[in-house]
């Protein structure tokens, strides 16, 4: 497994988007699958959706500049590569970024 | 970390599923809730199955998460009414007795009663077609307009019209009695049909698309045909002549999708399988003393299916076929067949006498059908000059560059007829 690890933040834009029908559910299903597969390695962690939750400052907490934000932060994931543009691959072909309004940011996470 | 492959059309099968049952529980009034309730659990099963991979028991927890959806939307509103105007209450049936543990056993059931509740008579058909589409096949909108060659706004339309019909409903559906099962299976056995020809006869340029309609038909007949209330010798006939069909559809399609007529098709692509099935259900149709109109046209199919070669089809049989249709379900399309039939089995004299001094009705002679008809029956006679002109006719009214494509070249001057 390559060492570089890379954080991905997912974004889309805030306000209703059109629901998917069953039928397109099952086909962005089976599109996430294979997706999967393909970047089986490089996926470290997959990671998950993002709630809403509050901003800690050291003047006390707030609902925290991001609900006023026209994108919204929805979820995050891990995954390994040899390069940021690796990394970027993996991330330019997974499903939930297609969606229209969607991205997903790329950053490299330093241990050391 | 791999993510399992699900089912072919898991969610939308999914969804027909849930909402039937739910609605069962809560009644057919609260559809519209009991819709958005399961569209938000399975795409919460979207999000976390691909992040977490699949539950156990993936249709058991989608029926979890959806009922508590429901419950949680029905609570609220009941909350909310209760501080406008005091003392409302409001029955939401069952529901309140909590999720209960998923029996497979039911969902044919729940689904059944669904499929007798989109056919009450109280719905328009084009309503109930659509209502049959959206709840117990789980398409969007879009998606059946897209399959029914109409505008979204028009689905839309013939969807509220079924909602509200549904929510005048006195019934429960559960509370259906097994008289006004009977007395529904004739609407149920139209839906089923409607459904089957929609995709079948559809000009739909992919096959994928044409296909999945046929297929949805024959899953809900097999699910009536298994089902005590929906054993009818007419019910086994319907099945039989979606089987026979379906087995040859394939086949009607040259590799760039051009449309090949019954002479040209290639038998050896039929699937022998799907006809062995449709043979089965004919053999069980014929009981009782009920001959209906899915019996005559199942006997056509099945004479083609028999058939090993265009030539050596039994015309006589096919031809006796069409006459019982015609006295069965009078229709000038059933008219036009039959002589299309005698024609290969006496000639294309015979076939032009079958509809001598017929009048076609408007919708068929403006038709690009009946102008074939008469141009092929005219070229075969030697008519030239009659047959050109039908041919004309028929060339300019054709629906899709494919059936224009096959007229060409069906109806060319000086082919050997």
């Amino acid at each position: 497994m390559p060492k570089q690890k890379y954080l991905c933040i997912q974004r889309s834009q805030s306000g209703k988007s059109a629901k998917p029908s069953p039928a397109q559910m099952e086909e962005m299903y089976a599109k996430f699958h294979a997706w999967k597969e393909k970047f089986q390695k490089n996926i470290v962690d997959m990671g998950g959706k993002l709630g809403s939750g509050k901003v800690v400052t050291s003047k006390g907490e707030t609902d925290g500049p991001f609900v006023e934000a026209k994108e919204v932060v929805g979820g995050f994931m891990i995954v390994s590569a040899e390069s940021l543009e690796e990394a970027m691959e993996v991330a330019r072909e997974c499903p939930g970024v297609v969606m229209p309004g969607s991205s997903v940011e790329v950053r490299e996470i330093h241990t050391s | 970390m791999t993510t399992p492959r699900l089912v072919a059309h898991f969610f939308r099968h999914e969804y027909g599923r849930l909402v039937a049952t739910l609605s069962r529980r809560v009644g057919p009034g609260y559809i519209e809730d009991v819709e958005d309730a399961v569209q938000s659990a399975l795409m919460t099963a979207l999000e976390t199955w691909t992040i977490a991979g699949l539950p156990d028991n993936p249709p058991a927890w989608l029926f979890r998460v959806a009922h508590n959806n429901l419950m949680g939307e029905l609570r609220r509103r009941k909350g909310r009414r209760r501080i406008l105007e005091q003392n409302v209450r409001e029955d939401i049936g069952t529901l309140e007795s909590g999720p209960e543990i998923f029996l497979a056993g039911e969902v044919p059931d729940d689904l059944l009663r669904m499929l007798f509740v989109c056919c009450d008579d109280a719905i328009p058909v084009e309503s109930q077609l659509v209502l049959a589409l959206k709840t117990l096949c789980g398409f969007s909108i879009r998606e059946i307009a897209l399959r029914l060659f109409a505008s979204e706004d028009n689905v839309y339309k013939r969807l509220g019209r079924a909602r509200s019909c549904l929510r005048e409903l006195p019934l429960r559906p559960e509370e259906l009695t097994g008289e006004q099962y009977s007395s529904r299976l004739p609407a149920i056995h139209k839906i089923l049909y409607l459904v089957f020809t929609e995709g079948y006869l559809s000009s739909h340029a992919e096959m994928a698309v044409r296909r999945e309609l046929c297929d949805e038909a024959i899953r809900l007949a097999t699910i009536l045909a298994e089902h005590p209330a929906g054993q009818a010798p007419e019910t086994f006939a319907l099945l039989a002549l979606m089987h026979l069909h379906a087995a040859r559809m394939t086949a009607r399609q040259d590799s760039s999708g051009g449309l090949l007529l019954l002479e040209e098709q290639e038998r050896g692509l039929w699937d022998q399988q799907g006809i062995r099935v449709g043979l089965e259900w004919l053999a069980k149709s014929a009981q009782g003393d009920s001959f209906s109109r899915y019996h005559a046209e199942a006997g056509i199919a099945a004479e083609h299916c028999l058939a090993p070669s265009f030539q050596e089809t039994r015309w006589d049989k096919v031809v006796e076929c069409y006459a019982l249709l015609e006295r069965i379900a009078p229709s000038a399309i059933h008219k036009l067949n039959r002589a299309v039939a005698v024609a290969e089995w006496q000639g294309p004299a015979e076939g032009l006498a079958v509809l001598k001094g017929f009048e076609p009705p408007t919708w068929l002679a403006g038709s690009y059908i009946w102008a074939a008809v008469l141009a092929d029956l005219h070229r075969r006679c030697g008519n030239a000059h009659t047959a050109n002109c039908y041919r004309d006719v028929a060339c300019k009214s054709a629906p899709t560059p494919a059936v224009k494509e096959l007229l060409q070249r069906r109806l060319q001057i000086g082919r050997p007829g």
